[in-house]
């Protein structure tokens, strides 16, 4: 499975300076993107994305405030 | 012919503005070297500044990737968007599109095909050094960019043949230019990874050495594997550093400032290349 539907929903916020908490299933409809994917967007799981394939700097980017610093 | 009047390596970090309170006695340390290192720069009096930089997948995405590009826009956004977020103003700066356009010429021509782009966004690669060593916004800026965030990667072997290239072709242009060059990126940090905000400051030291002795090469033999255990991540930005000390080989480095700042997540070093 391509990880290039998750990472495409994280450069979207990324582009449009987003910093959301987490991305629910609203904000992902049409997206190619797998259960596991959707699950860990919506509850802004970090590790989950990691390894589920998002590029690490655009999880810091988008969920910046989920990082202690 | 042209000549390289300039050469400086700085670390990039978005909090080095975002988060102006943080770590005082450290950020007055490393924005005291920024201030020296553009004090050098001003004093070699250089026509444009060659930019050797990462993108952090703000202009280019997995749709359309380069390894290396070379920025030939008139002007560049340095920042746009990201201004809010890195609290600095935002802003265009020259570019040097003639300059550029030579230079991705003369490198298909030499075997080195570079991507191009006429409209680049900067984040903190540029915005934030530039913010500190040329805020007049007047000096025209060439980057040179290498693609550090989105493996795979580029070889360092292959950065340091980029610098050799751009200093071949610096040699060949015609006239009196004055160019500059800067590196920015690294050091170690680990960013976005489970062990996010790790700095190494052993491999730091390791890297900054191997510049002040004139040893810069050996880094050009690191494979991406020794860069993400001993750098992490955010490490692999060294390639940057490894163009620019391509193209002044031997050259000896003067550290002016290594500080890892927890606040930052980020090893910050700033040399100065006695060219």
């Amino acid at each position: 499975m391509s990880d290039y539907a998750l990472n495409r929903v994280l450069y979207e916020h990324a582009r449009a300076h987003k910093m959301p908490e987490s991305i629910g299933p609203d904000e992902v409809a049409g997206y190619d993107l797998t259960p596991e994917e959707r699950a860990a967007l919506a509850s802004a799981d970090l590790d989950a994305l990691f390894h589920l394939g998002a590029n690490p700097y655009l999880i810091r980017r988008v969920f910046r405030r989920r990082f202690a610093l | 012919m042209a000549s390289i009047v300039a050469a400086g390596l700085t670390s990039h970090a978005p909090n080095i503005t975002a988060t102006p309170d943080a770590a005082p006695a450290q950020r007055a340390r490393f924005l005291a070297a920024l201030a020296e290192m553009r004090r050098r720069l001003l004093e070699a009096r250089p026509d444009l500044v060659v930019m050797f930089v990462n993108d952090h997948v703000q202009n280019f995405f997995y749709d359309n990737l380069p390894a290396y590009c070379v920025g030939v826009g008139d002007r560049h956004w340095a920042p746009r968007g990201a201004a809010g977020f890195l609290k600095i103003p935002q802003r265009q700066v020259p570019g040097a599109a003639g300059w550029g356009k030579a230079l991705l010429a003369e490198g298909l021509e030499a075997g080195f095909d570079l991507a191009v782009s006429h409209d680049l966004e900067f984040w903190d690669d540029v915005s934030v050094p530039a913010h500190f060593l040329m805020p007049e916004g007047t000096l025209p800026i060439l980057p040179v960019l290498t693609n550090c965030v989105a493996p795979p990667l580029p070889t360092p072997r292959r950065s340091w043949a980029l610098g050799a290239f751009v200093r071949r072709f610096i040699d060949a242009r015609p006239g009196s230019e004055r160019v500059a060059l800067i590196a920015t990126g690294g050091i170690s940090h680990w960013i976005g990874v489970p062990n996010t905000g790790h700095i190494n400051p052993d491999w730091d030291r390791w890297v900054l050495d191997t510049i002040t002795e004139g040893r810069g090469e050996e880094l050009a033999a690191l494979t991406w594997e020794d860069i993400e255990r001993d750098g992490g991540n955010g490490g692999q930005e060294i390639r940057n550093w490894i163009s620019v000390l391509a193209a002044v080989p031997g050259v000896k480095g003067e550290v002016l400032a290594y500080e890892p700042v927890k606040e930052w997540l980020t090893g910050c070093g700033a040399v100065w290349l006695h060219v």
